[in-house]
Formats: C-alpha cells, structure tokens, sequence
C-alpha cells in the first residue's frame, strides 16, 4: 500500500471514530454507511492534498469513492495536476 | 394597510428596453456578437469563454441536432448535465424550436442516491418529456430512473461534436408561448415544475434591469448558483442573456468545495454584480483563512445580492467584518420561481445598505407585530428589507384568516404581478392550492414598513410557543455561537407536547469533536442560559450530536425538515403525535 493510501485511511478512521472497524484499501465505505455523503467533500479535499492533483467535482459520483484504491484510481482518472 | 403596490412601469425610469423583442431567442439574436458572454471557470488554468455569436452558433447547432430526435414545437426537453456552457447552449437550443426546456440537478456524490432517484422518477414522469438529454458522463445506473412515455427518446450530447449541424429557419416562437420549466429546489418541490412564457420572463428581465441599473458594455455577473435554480437560471443566465451582459460561472460544487475560488474570480474578472443566498455570506467568511482575505480585490463590485433565505443581519455584518467591503455593496431581493425570480430588490448604487429596522422582540413574538425602538432598547431585534417592489407587482400581507393586514404586522406574504407563473406543469390540484383568487401565496411570512418588504420566515418552520411565535433561525443563531457547536450546525424545531397542549423547542446541535459530548451537561447548560437570556425562551431539550451528524442539503447548510426526521427516528419518545405537521 502506498503511502498516500495509509494516510488516507488513518484520516478515514478519525473521520468516522469507530474503533473497532477495521478498514483496508477495499473496505467498502459509503454503500456500507460507514460515511455519509456529506463526508466525501472533505475526503475529497483530502485526496487532492495527497495526490496534489485538482480533482473536478462534478466528475465524480460517491460510487468512484467507495474504497481508498477506488479514491485514488478516481484521482489519477479525473485529475489534473495543480500549478 | 400593509400591502404594497409597484410603480407602474415608467418610460422615462429606465434606459434600457426590451420591448422590441417577442421573445427570449429574439433578445439572444440582438447581442453584439463579439462581446464574451459565458466563461465557464474550472480552475487557474482552465476556462473557456464563448462570445454570443459563438453561443448563438452552438445553440443553433443543438436546436439542429434536437430536431433530428423529433423535437418540436410545444415538446418538453429535459436536460441532465453538468453546469457547463453546452448544458446552457442545449438549453437554448430547445427554446429556439419552440419547446420548453427544463434544466434538472444532475447526480453527484453529495446528493443521496435513493432521493434524488425518486426525485428523478417523479419529475421525469410528470413532464412527459419528447426527449431528456445527457452528457457522456451521467451515470449507467440512474438511467432506469428517467420516466419516459410512448416515443420519447434518452440521449447522450457529446460535446458538440457534430460542427456541421446547421439549424435550419427556426420556428417563430409567440411570447405567450411555453418558454420553460423551472423547479424549485427539494424533494417535494421536484414535482413542482414552474411553467414561464416568453412574455412573463421578458418582462421579469425588463423590472430586474431596470431595478439594477443594468448595463451590459459595463457589468459583469459571477455565479456558482446551480441553473435549476431560479437564482442561477433567471439572475445568471437569462437575465445575461437579454441584457447582453458577461457572465462568469463555475459550478456549485467547486465552489463549495472550494468558496474561496468565488473571491480570485470576482477579483480577477473585475465582476460586478453577484447573488448569494444568506448562509453563503458566513460560509465565504468561515472558510476563507484571515491572512488570505486583504487578497483580494472587490472594488468592481456594485452589488452581492442577498437572495432566496431571509436575510440575516448577523450573516451580512461576518461578511463585511471579514472583508472589509463597503455596506453599500451588500444588497438583497425576495425572488421565487413561481414570479419568475424577483419581487423585490434593494436600491443599489445609492451608496446606502439595504433599510433595516429595530423592534421589539416581544411584540414581534407574541402579537407578530413589529414596533420599531431603539437599536439599543433591551429586546431589540433587527431587520433587513428585501427592499421595494419591482414595477407592476403587489404585495398583500395576510393574517391565518386570510384578513389583509396593517402595515407593520407579519403574515403570510401574497403577491400579484405581471410576471406570474401560469401554474406546475401537469399539476392543477397545486396550481389552485397556490393561485388564490389571482394571488401567489408565498408560504412566506413577512411585513411591510415604509414601503419595504421585509421576509422573517417559511410559514411552516414557525414554532408557536405558549403562543409566541418563535423563528427557528434565531434559536439557531444564539446556540450556533458556543464555542463548542460546529459553525452553523444547529438546527431547532418544535415538537408538539399533547400534555401542554403547544409546541416545546428541540435543539440539536453538532460539536466540534466527539470528545466534547464528554461536556456535554455544562455545554448544555450554557447553550440554554444563551437561549433564554437572549430570547426569554426556553429549551425543553437540547441533543448534543458528533460531527457530521445533522443531514446537509446539496449546498452545506442544515436541512431543516431531514434533521428533524433523523432526530424523530434516533428519538422516538420526542415524537408524541405532532399535529399539525407540516405538509
């Protein structure tokens, strides 16, 4: 796992506060309810920090970001590099 | 008495005219072909700007390609894109044959996939439309959604593609014919489709520009307000469009993924004249980080129209504190789909910020009365107006009986006016509910005072309390500045008590960080005491939540009703048969 994605999920694990829930690159997110949509604004600003691409919003559905590898393969789809 | 009645529509008031136009394409044709019209601002290095000849020529094109699928006169065209200038052009197009078109929200990771599914199914199956068009990118799975019957048809617009499609004489289209169909925002509202004529909307347009002193060799207009939205579509597309004035867009979900984006584009374009509902002000002012704010550069601006939420005195007066601009820039309007847009506006340009009024909070909640002291009289609250009337409009002020009422008393706020909605599409049973005896009733509570109109609330967020009537907004405001509620996430509702036999007030709001609601009695107990020493009513129950807790609309802002019913299912013992409920 890159490190990018590691640090995406220890964001994710703050984000959501449950201890016992153990999340990897494929666990499922927002269709098991683990986060809401409204949550995938700031996860999407925490992708572009990452991957220091511009993600376009209105290009990306909450399916692209359902698991960290989906996130990172929606960043590298739709994304472009910033100045 | 407290209705008011709009100047007739006078010559020699405003020096720009539409008059000779029969109808909204009529007004495109007449732009000056080399002047921009929209630029579509993604990021720092991607724009696009098309200048209305090229706008007219894409828009042709479209209407070319639209009746190659069978469109005609009189068809209802959906379009399901993203906000971009071929969504606008496709838009267009299907005016240009004499349809109606109308734009809907499309899909995104913010909206929750079952509402706006059955959102979708139920506003596709009411317009019975002749075709819905889509980008490439509209999702696969949310196609089974679109309602379709007998030959129409779903396609997929590639980005104009097809240059050689030329359109050929497009169809004279009458003024009092079908221009389109806007719906107002929320679930219930998607069945609500809002039919405009040419006619009405041109006159709409001419009261707006004259109001604002429109000048299109001089304004420019910024937006990230969506084109489904009466703000988006009739401020910063229409109202462009037929004054021939630039307008600079992006799209709203940038914008709230970003706010700041909106202050380098009004700096950098040199913009003039934008429209903002009121949480936008705070938001703008929360988000953008202090070092960063002296940037930016708002000298061009005339006017940052406060539009389609009460106005709050509080908002207006973070934004200023935060920017430094002057009050004169922040104005405001009452506007609603079903008038087209506006009803009122504030006089910009006139070096003062809209009129405001100090009462009596008392009189205000238990006779709905508004009796003006002193700002600093104990129990003064402040109001903003919405401003005056547009031309050939009225307002009545009514009370629950229906009684029009006196100057300076609040209630159910009608109007009248020569830009009226014809009725929802396909829906006689809400045109008659809302179309009284000629008047538009709002849902919205307000008053009026020397000659202003002033908007306090929805009629059916009102809280009535041991008889007061009690806005929810300033419950939300005073919980909203503890220090450990999260900005702006409070919501306050009534739930109805059988025993007491009225509504107590229900606060909810989301902390900072799970480790708060470790405090949570003291915070509590501080927001009660803030409550009750600055509205002299109390709280029978206050829920502290975790962050993210409360349910979002699309734009970031608590939605009210959701909240609740999230509230009501964690909380079953708070809903004990509330009567009344709001339909």
């Amino acid at each position: 796992m890159s490190p990018e994605a590691e640090q995406m999920i220890t964001h994710i694990r703050e984000l959501i506060r449950r201890p016992g829930i153990a999340i990897d690159e494929n666990t499922p997110l927002v269709t098991s309810g683990l986060i809401d949509s409204m949550a995938l604004v700031d996860l999407l600003l925490k992708l572009e920090d990452l991957t220091h691409l511009r993600i376009p919003a209105g290009k990306v559905q909450a399916k692209d970001m359902n698991t960290v590898a989906l996130m990172f393969a929606t960043a590298q789809r739709v994304g472009r590099p910033r100045k | 008495m407290g209705s008011l009645v709009g100047h007739k529509n006078s010559r020699a008031e405003y020096n720009w005219r539409l008059t000779p136009f029969a109808n909204l394409i009529g007004a495109l044709e007449a732009a000056p072909g080399d002047r921009p019209f929209v630029t579509a601002w993604i990021d720092e290095d991607e724009q696009e700007t098309v200048t209305f000849a090229e706008f007219r020529r894409r828009a042709r094109a479209h209407a070319a390609i639209l009746t190659r699928k069978g469109v005609t006169a009189g068809d209802r065209v959906i379009i399901l894109m993203p906000q971009s200038i071929a969504a606008m052009t496709a838009f267009v197009g299907a005016m240009m044959l004499g349809a109606a078109p109308a734009f809907l929200a499309y899909p995104n990771f913010k909206i929750e996939a079952a509402k706006y599914r059955s959102g979708l199914e139920g506003v596709t199956s009411n317009l019975e439309a002749k075709v819905v068009v889509l980008d490439e990118g509209f999702p696969e799975e949310m196609l089974e959604y679109i309602l379709l019957q007998g030959e129409a048809a779903v396609f997929r617009l590639d980005e104009l593609t097809d240059s050689s499609a030329q359109a050929r004489e497009l169809a004279a289209v009458a003024g009092n014919s079908l221009a389109f169909l806007q719906h107002s925002a929320g679930t219930t509202g998607l069945q609500k489709g809002v039919a405009l004529t040419h006619a009405a909307v041109l006159r709409q347009i001419q009261h707006l520009a004259g109001a604002l002193h429109l000048d299109g060799s001089k304004d420019k207009i910024y937006s990230w307000l969506p084109l489904y939205h009466d703000m988006g579509l009739i401020a910063c597309f229409m109202l462009p469009m037929v004054c021939h004035v630039p307008v600079v867009m992006q799209s709203p979900l940038d914008w709230v993924m970003h706010p700041e984006t909106m202050l380098q584009i009004i700096s950098e374009n040199r913009c003039t004249l934008a429209w903002l509902p009121n949480f936008a002000f705070q938001f703008l002012a929360r988000r953008t980080p202090a070092e960063r704010r002296g940037r930016y550069d708002f000298s061009s601006l005339r006017g940052l129209i406060n539009c389609s939420e009460p106005v709050r005195a509080a908002s207006a007066a973070e934004f200023q504190r935060a920017f430094s601009v002057p009050g004169s820039v922040l104005q405001s309007s009452y506007a609603m789909a079903e008038n087209v847009f506006a009803v009122t506006q504030s006089v910009l340009d006139g070096g003062s910020a809209p009129a405001c009024v100090w009462a009596d909070a008392q009189q205000f909640r238990n006779c709905h009365r508004v009796v003006p002291v002193a700002a600093d009289a104990t129990n003064a609250m402040q109001f903003i107006s919405s401003g005056r009337l547009l031309p050939n409009h009225q307002v009545r002020i009514v009370s629950e009986q229906g009684a029009t009422l006196e100057q300076g008393w609040v209630g159910e706020i009608l109007i009248q006016s020569d830009c009226l909605f014809q009725g929802y599409y396909n829906r006689p049973d809400l045109t008659a509910a809302a179309i009284v005896d000629g008047w538009y009733r709002t849902g919205d509570l307000g008053f009026v005072l020397s000659d202003e109109l002033y908007v306090v609330g929805r009629k059916k967020d009102l809280l009535i309390v041991g008889g007061e009537n009690i806005y929810p907004q300033d419950i939300e405001e005073l919980a909203g500045t503890h220090p450990a509620v999260h900005d702006g996430r409070v919501v306050a509702m009534g739930v109805y008590d059988p025993q007491l036999g009225t509504e107590e007030i229900v606060v909810v709001a989301e902390l900072e960080s799970e480790e708060l609601l470790g405090s949570g009695e003291r915070i509590e107990s501080e927001i009660r005491s803030c409550v009750v020493s600055g509205m002299g009513v109390a709280v029978r129950k206050i829920l502290l939540k975790p962050p993210k807790w409360i349910v979002k609309s699309t734009a970031g802002k608590p939605a009210r009703s959701a909240t609740r019913d999230k509230l009501l299912r964690e909380h079953p013992e708070l809903n004990r048969e509330r009567e009344g409920e709001d339909t």
